[in-house]
């Protein structure tokens, strides 16, 4: 059953990613009683003799992971796709469309999309269709040593202020949920390995500012090796595609700045 | 298609963990500083650590002030339980929650907000009569989540990500012996023989058509524990909220606004445009309890005067847009994302399952009446008895994890290398892999909406004798249909066979529950029987026990202990 139609002018931008004018409902034509085109779907398939190309009917509201599953419901049960909390925290559901890394449960299927290509996030082992292997990633996560390692000798939780420097460095940095968009985004991490990546390095400096946590040193220094801060090219497509508005090109920059001070 | 696996990989731990949430995750660090030299797997049927409903927990109750009180949490507990819980195990959490926000904190590494004077901020959270909801902006879940899983690359235990627990697998003396697993993204079966096993896999709510949970929330654990002939309590209780997004046939259907937006002074209407809790509650309207809010939503629907979508509207609109994208920026894009306005315009909601508040009955560690068997975190059962409440599940997981990892130990030290039987593991996998060696049936799609829709009708908020016998007999109807499920190949990353085997555990824990709704002949709490609808302490200060029998749940009732707190107050 469709929701009922609010005939109040929607003007947020956020909706559905096409520009609202007045009282229409999201997919076009449905309310002149013609039914609106089907939206053709393409899929990189891990099986060259199973179904690449679909036509499905549009659903409103429909998000990218609404649309696997009307496929694998209506079309083909075997498209294989990841999801889990569908709401932006389990970082699962990470595909590119067309060639953008985004979540499927947060894009939004535009009106204007006649033609879109599903592909598996690049960079990673393709275990089927659009499911990848995220082991190389949390290789990388590892190394630079990601969990936390207490002060010494804290009596109960630190007493810090929530506009102390720190907080304001660390907080805006840490929703990460290890997606991997920045990483398949990055033209330098994948087959070659050469770089530790957008997510490890935003990790590593949240980890770094925390004055609760002991091995800041450390980390800076595993950070600063030739795989780190300096395989960063400055293409900024992380911070670009980072579904959590995340930017791990700054982070990037401020671990060099920090090094720096290291330093000297 | 597919043949029977020939080779049955076999792993060896010491204690296998079954689920990588709050619990799970506490589990494997508490063992691994317990028991440093111990094997630890940890088997998730997601991804590890990202999976579950520990990353949407906006919020961690524990009475850190001075002025709070264990003993004024504990009332809050048993008052939100309708004093059907296990008083000792709520004792349990409230004295244990300060301790575990310590160490979420000091050893974790958990950056909880902050007040001015540096301390940890508290907040209020319904049913809690103290502001004591510890919180990390509106991410506390995923706070908690990413610093547990992260210690994971310091401990490292063996970690089985894709990989989905069958069964238990118990030795002569009905003692556990390990797990029959599958890996989802080889297709591959696999024994693991452990000394012990912690469930914590969480519950079902994905029983009812709309949900909050995340998707691998069908009951695994649960189904496999009351095989395995664990006694569970509080079947009948399942926690809904009032105010889950209605999204057409979007997966995003469940996805929350906040019960606040109704205390706060929104209003409620049916599909005709009334303000419909002036028949339930005149007094307090929006603001009634929420289990009261959710019933009425709910009668409404049932009784054809829903929207059109199968929901009533909540509306705020009437505040202005810029005071409510003010106050409530979050909620607004949520609503905006479904390509609605929560600040312009109402907005289409439903009462939403939420919490599977019964489960496998634990002792103080988590242990359960079969040998070398835990269970923490939803999947056990008796701590918030007839009423969960926000901020109180996340402190049950955390709590009672560390507690089954620390008693873990110890017991596996003192159990044997468990001698699973191969015919009985080869039975199990003969019918986890016959979807995929039938060449005809139906797929599991439309039987899963099926099972949906009828849990919803009648084993929702609103329950009668009638309804759930009609239940249990549409039931047994679809899992007729389910043994004939047909998915095509490969077995790789196969997630129809995937939903063809969570329909089994929905299907076992869908009857366990009916069958508790149907003997609790009062109403407590979530549970409300409308041929039943007083509260009825006389009689049942009582929790309703099922286990498996021979002609399937078997139920008893037992008395309540009131050990600590009596009702009217003693």
């Amino acid at each position: 059953m469709r929701p009922r139609v609010s005939l109040e002018a929607v003007s947020s931008p956020k909706t559905s990613g096409a520009t609202k004018v007045t009282g229409l409902m999201h997919a076009p034509g449905l309310d002149a009683g013609i039914p609106a085109t089907p939206i053709r779907v393409r899929i990189a398939r891990s099986d060259p003799s199973a179904q690449q190309t679909f036509e499905v009917e549009r659903t409103n509201p429909m998000m990218v992971l609404d649309l696997l599953l009307a496929i694998q419901r209506d079309h083909d049960p075997t498209i294989a796709f990841r999801y889990s909390c569908r709401v932006a925290l389990c970082g699962t559901c990470t595909v590119r469309v067309n060639g953008r890394p985004v979540l499927a449960c947060q894009k939004a299927v535009s009106d204007d999309w006649e033609d879109i290509r599903l592909e598996p996030l690049s960079g990673l082992p393709v275990v089927r269709d659009l499911i990848v292997d995220m082991t190389p990633f949390f290789e990388e996560w590892t190394r630079i040593m990601p969990y936390f390692v207490p002060v010494g000798g804290l009596a109960g939780p630190a007493l810090i202020p929530p506009d102390a420097l720190e907080r304001r460095i660390i907080d805006p940095a840490r929703a990460c949920i290890t997606c991997a968009a920045c990483y398949a985004g990055c033209g330098m991490v994948g087959d070659r390995r050469l770089f530790l990546g957008p997510a490890a390095l935003i990790r590593a400096m949240v980890l770094i500012a925390d004055s609760r946590d002991d091995a800041g040193a450390e980390r800076l220094r595993a950070v600063s090796a030739g795989d780190g801060v300096d395989g960063c090219h400055y293409m900024g497509t992380c911070t670009a595609v980072c579904p959590k508005d995340l930017d791990p090109a700054g982070a990037i920059r401020r671990l060099r700045r920090w090094r720096l001070t290291a330093r000297q | 298609m597919t043949s029977l696996p020939v080779n049955i990989e076999a792993i060896d731990a010491d204690v296998a963990v079954l689920g990588s949430g709050g619990a799970g995750l506490m589990a494997v660090l508490h063992m691994a500083r317990a028991g440093p030299r111990l094997r630890i797997a940890l088997v998730s049927k997601g991804a590890v650590g990202r999976s579950g409903c520990t990353l949407m927990v906006q919020g961690y109750n524990a009475a850190l002030d001075p002025k709070d009180s264990l003993e004024l949490h504990f009332a809050d507990l048993l008052r939100g339980g309708l004093f059907l819980n296990d008083q000792e195990l709520a004792w349990i959490l409230v004295s244990n929650a300060p301790r575990i926000i310590e160490e979420l904190e000091g050893t974790v590494g958990c950056f909880f907000d902050r007040r001015k004077d540096g301390r940890i901020s508290q907040k209020p959270f319904a049913g809690q009569s103290f502001d004591r909801k510890v919180y990390r902006g509106d991410l506390t879940g995923l706070e908690i989540m990413g610093r547990l899983r992260d210690q994971l690359s310091r401990i490292r235990p063996l970690e089985l990500g894709d990989v989905r627990a069958l069964d238990l697998l118990l030795d002569e003396s009905g003692g556990v012996s390990g797990v029959a697993l599958l890996n989802l993204r080889t297709g591959a079966a696999i024994v693991l023989r452990a000394r012990v096993v912690i469930v914590a896999t969480g519950g079902a709510a994905t029983l009812y058509r709309i949900a909050s949970t995340a998707r691998e929330k069908t009951g695994d654990g649960l189904a496999m524990c009351y095989r395995a002939g664990a006694e569970l309590r509080d079947m009948e209780m399942m926690q809904f909220l009032s105010v889950g997004l209605v999204a057409a046939g979007s997966r995003l259907a469940g996805t929350l606004l906040e019960e606040t937006l109704r205390i706060a002074g929104a209003h409620l209407y049916n599909g005709r445009g009334e303000r419909f809790m002036a028949r339930y509650d005149p007094d307090q309207m929006e603001r009634a309890a929420r289990d009261l809010v959710v019933r009425a939503s709910y009668a409404e629907i049932m009784a054809g005067r829903g929207t059109p979508g199968g929901g009533v509207l909540i509306d705020i609109s009437h505040f202005g847009a810029e005071e409510v994208e003010r106050r409530f920026p979050t909620l607004v894009a949520r609503t905006r994302q479904i390509g609605k306005d929560l600040a312009r315009e109402p907005v289409e909601i439903a009462p939403v399952a939420h919490f599977q508040i019964g489960g496998v009955i634990i002792g103080p560690h988590g242990e359960t009446s079969i040998p070398g068997l835990f269970v923490a975190g939803e999947d056990a059962g008796g701590v918030h008895g007839a009423g969960w409440t926000g901020g109180n599940g996340i402190a049950e997981s955390t709590v009672f994890g560390a507690r089954a990892g620390d008693h873990a130990v110890a017991v596996a030290e003192g159990r044997q290398m468990g001698r699973p039987s191969e015919t009985l593991a080869g039975e199990i996998f003969q019918h986890a892999f016959a979807p995929l060696r039938r060449e005809h049936g139906p797929l599991p799609f439309g039987l899963t909406n099926a099972l949906k829709n009828v849990i919803w009708e009648q084993v929702g908020p609103v329950r009668h004798a009638e309804g759930l016998m009609k239940a249990a007999e549409q039931i047994d109807r679809i899992a007729e249909q389910i043994t004939r499920i047909s998915v095509p190949d490969p077995a790789v990353a196969n997630y129809a066979w995937q939903e063809a085997l969570d329909l089994e555990s929905q299907v076992t824990v869908a009857r366990t529950m009916i069958s508790s709704a149907l003997i609790r002949q009062e109403s407590r709490g979530v549970h409300f029987r409308s041929d039943h609808p007083q509260r009825d302490d006389e009689n049942w200060l009582r929790y309703v026990v099922v286990r498996e029998g021979p002609d399937g749940p078997a139920t008893e009732t037992r008395p309540v202990v009131l050990s600590r707190l009596h009702p009217d107050g003693r």
